[in-house]
């Protein structure tokens, strides 16, 4: 492997996963929120449904894919952009 | 990939997996038996004293009890199949207002028949708690209660769970083509436990996504949706359930008018051919809004719920005002919602899926039991090629060996238990369901003690004959109830109560075979092992062979 020319990988377990959980949620909420905004003419139970059950599998994924990131800095970094640029879409809709 | 990264998501996955893997072990046990609650319910039921009515003498029923009972009209049952754990024909539920919604220990049960001359007979009943007993081991990881704490609880063990399970695969991927479909059986026994374990964590994959993600939304669905409301829905989402009013203020009715149940389950199967009707639940029947909701289950189909799905009909009318929760009815996004539940709880595909379940549940505990066997193995401190003496185990190791072997077979053994229990509590001392949290905690921190006292190694095995001898004792005590009938116990004889004595059967001569090997591998097996015999056993008790061990 080309191990040699990557910078080395930061744990940051603390960092990273508090990213995970927290921009995470974010992410997840907005996504889900968008979802809603988007599907407007759907009754509101349904609806309602559907954006509550995309919110675990959102949050889940974000916060097993955050080791990923190479530093706890770039988790922050990266998701925080995705979220704020999420929360903002959702927001303006 | 990197593999920094292999090692990294491999932390993530030992460690999510120690912290969850034996609460995980009991939700999948209790699960497993879980898709089987019904035939369970049934085994445990006692003889009804109330007989059934006649589904042709219904509707004289409903009149005379609603008469005697203008409360029962609120929400009352009427059951068209006659399976052993329903008393009498017609049943109500009085929940106690301040319980969690989910706690069915504080539900009052009432029956209702028709005696000799026609009159309402109403008692109170007390069905078997012991399926939902298992149920509630299964919701809330082996706590007591199913209240809001402890499904918190069980989701932070969901929330593990699901970063165990793409952690793992992380981990795999790199050599999965090349160990996918190799099982080394050999001298390596780690390498073939290690085998064994991915083999049936990627088989069984799309099943643990399932049950993760579901879980974690079964533990916070309320938080959820208080924060969507108050972000997303504006504080409306309270009134997306509400029906419209009624246009016009209906008199009180008469329920005496409403149709008999027969030609109810005849307009619901006009309705939706291949939907199999097994209960009428009547809401409201003298208000406005009457409704009963005809619950069946429809093998082609998905179901929304356990006990499968409803139409919801006018029981004056007959008309079919609802199919939103109707298997094979529904709209495209409500059968989305519906098949995640129907993917938990096994609420579709008929009895094939459920032994499917079944199978996958006992295959998922095992998943985490092997998990904590490779993290001791890991670990293993192995006796020098060049001679010497027996290294002892670490402590950790040696700790974490007998929690596991506790806890795993605490759970069986309890539940194995408080099955039998049940039949012998009610015979002996006629309230069965007081019984039930005593028996199977006694045992499970009984076997915990146990464990730690006498080391893995051996408790492991007597643990496993324990768990073999009170599994058998579940298709014994049935053949003692038929040839004692002194004893006030009962024996049924139909396929779903003689499949739970069955199926007990198998499980113990399985943990029979299973203490065997353990003997085994405890006797004649590598002595530098925690599942060796020849290891100290007790926590207490020196390390034999302490001045050896390498630091």
């Amino acid at each position: 492997m080309a191990g040699s020319s990557h910078p080395p990988i930061q744990r940051d377990w603390l960092s990273k996963t508090l990213a995970g959980l927290v921009l995470g949620a974010v992410l997840a909420f907005a996504l889900s929120g968008l979802f809603s905004r988007l599907n407007a003419g759907m009754p509101l139970s349904v609806r309602g449904q559907l954006a509550m059950w995309m919110v675990p599998p959102i949050w889940l994924g974000v916060l097993s894919g955050v080791y990923f990131f190479s530093s706890g800095l770039r988790a922050w970094l990266w998701l925080g952009m995705a979220a704020a640029g999420l929360a903002g879409a959702f927001y303006l809709l | 990939m990197r593999t920094e990264f292999v090692r990294i998501y491999k932390a993530v996955h030992t460690w999510t997996g120690i912290i969850a893997g034996m609460a995980l072990f009991i939700a999948f046990y209790a699960g497993a038996l879980t898709v089987f609650k019904e035939p369970l319910a049934r085994w445990a039921a006692p003889p009804a004293a109330m007989p059934a009515v006649a589904l042709e003498d219904t509707p004289q029923l409903i009149a005379r009890v609603l008469a005697a009972d203008p409360m029962a009209a609120r929400d009352f049952t009427i059951h068209l199949t006659d399976t052993e754990q329903v008393p009498g024909r017609m049943g109500w539920q009085v929940r106690d207002p301040d319980a969690d919604e989910h706690d069915e220990t504080s539900v009052r049960h009432y029956a209702a028949t028709l005696d000799a001359d026609g009159q309402a007979r109403i008692e109170s009943v007390h069905p078997s708690q012991l399926a939902s007993f298992i149920d509630v081991l299964h919701r809330v990881v082996g706590l007591p209660v199913d209240s809001d704490p402890n499904r918190w609880v069980m989701g932070i063990i969901a929330v593990l769970y699901a970063l165990a399970l793409v952690s793992g695969v992380v981990v795999l991927l790199p050599s999965l083509v090349k160990d996918f479909f190799a099982l080394r059986v050999g001298r390596n026994l780690k390498r073939m436990w290690l085998d064994a374990h991915n083999v049936v964590g990627i088989v069984s994959l799309p099943f643990h996504l399932v049950m993760a993600l579901t879980a974690v939304v079964f533990a916070y669905h309320d938080g959820i949706y208080v924060v969507q409301d108050s972000v997303i829905h504006d504080g409306k989402w309270g009134t997306a359930f509400q029906r419209p009013p009624p246009s016009t203020a209906a008199p009180t009715r008469d329920p005496a008018a409403m149709l008999p149940p027969l030609e109810l389950v005849a307009r619901a199967k006009a309705f939706a051919p291949g939907f199999e009707p097994t209960l009428l639940q009547y809401q409201q029947v003298t208000g406005p809004r009457a409704v009963v909701r005809v619950w069946g289950k429809d093998a082609a189909a998905v179901s929304p719920r356990a006990r499968g799905g409803f139409a919801a009909l006018d029981p004056y009318s007959g008309k079919v005002i609802g199919n939103d929760f109707l298997p094979g009815r529904q709209s495209t996004p409500n059968l989305f919602i519906s098949s995640f539940f129907a993917l938990h709880m096994a609420a579709f595909g008929g009895t094939p899926v459920q032994w499917m379940y079944f199978v996958l549940g006992l295959a998922g505990a095992w998943l985490f039991y092997s998990g904590n066997l490779l993290w001791v193995e890991s670990r293993r401190r192995k006796q020098p090629r060049s001679g010497g003496g027996v290294p002892a185990q670490r402590r950790d190791v040696r700790l974490l060996a007998a929690a596991t072997v506790g806890v795993c077979l605490g759970c069986v053994c309890g539940i194995s238990v408080s099955i039998v229990g049940s039949k012998w509590a009610y015979g002996l001392v006629g309230d069965a369901d007081a019984w039930l949290r005593p028996l199977y905690y006694s045992c499970f921190f009984g076997c915990i003690a146990w464990a730690f006292m006498r080391g893995a190694a051996r408790a492991g095995v007597s643990l496993l004959w324990l768990a073999a001898a009170s599994t058998l004792a579940i298709p014994l005590t049935s053949c003692v109830a038929v040839l004692m009938p002194g004893l006030n116990m009962w024996a049924h004889t139909s396929p779903s109560s003689l499949g739970v004595d069955m199926t007990a059967c198998v499980g113990a001569l399985a943990f029979g075979w299973m203490a065997k090997a353990a003997a085994r591998r405890a006797r004649h097996g590598a002595p530098d092992s925690v599942w060796s015999g020849k290891q100290e056993g007790g926590l207490g008790e020196g390390a034999p062979g302490a001045g050896v061990q390498a630091k």
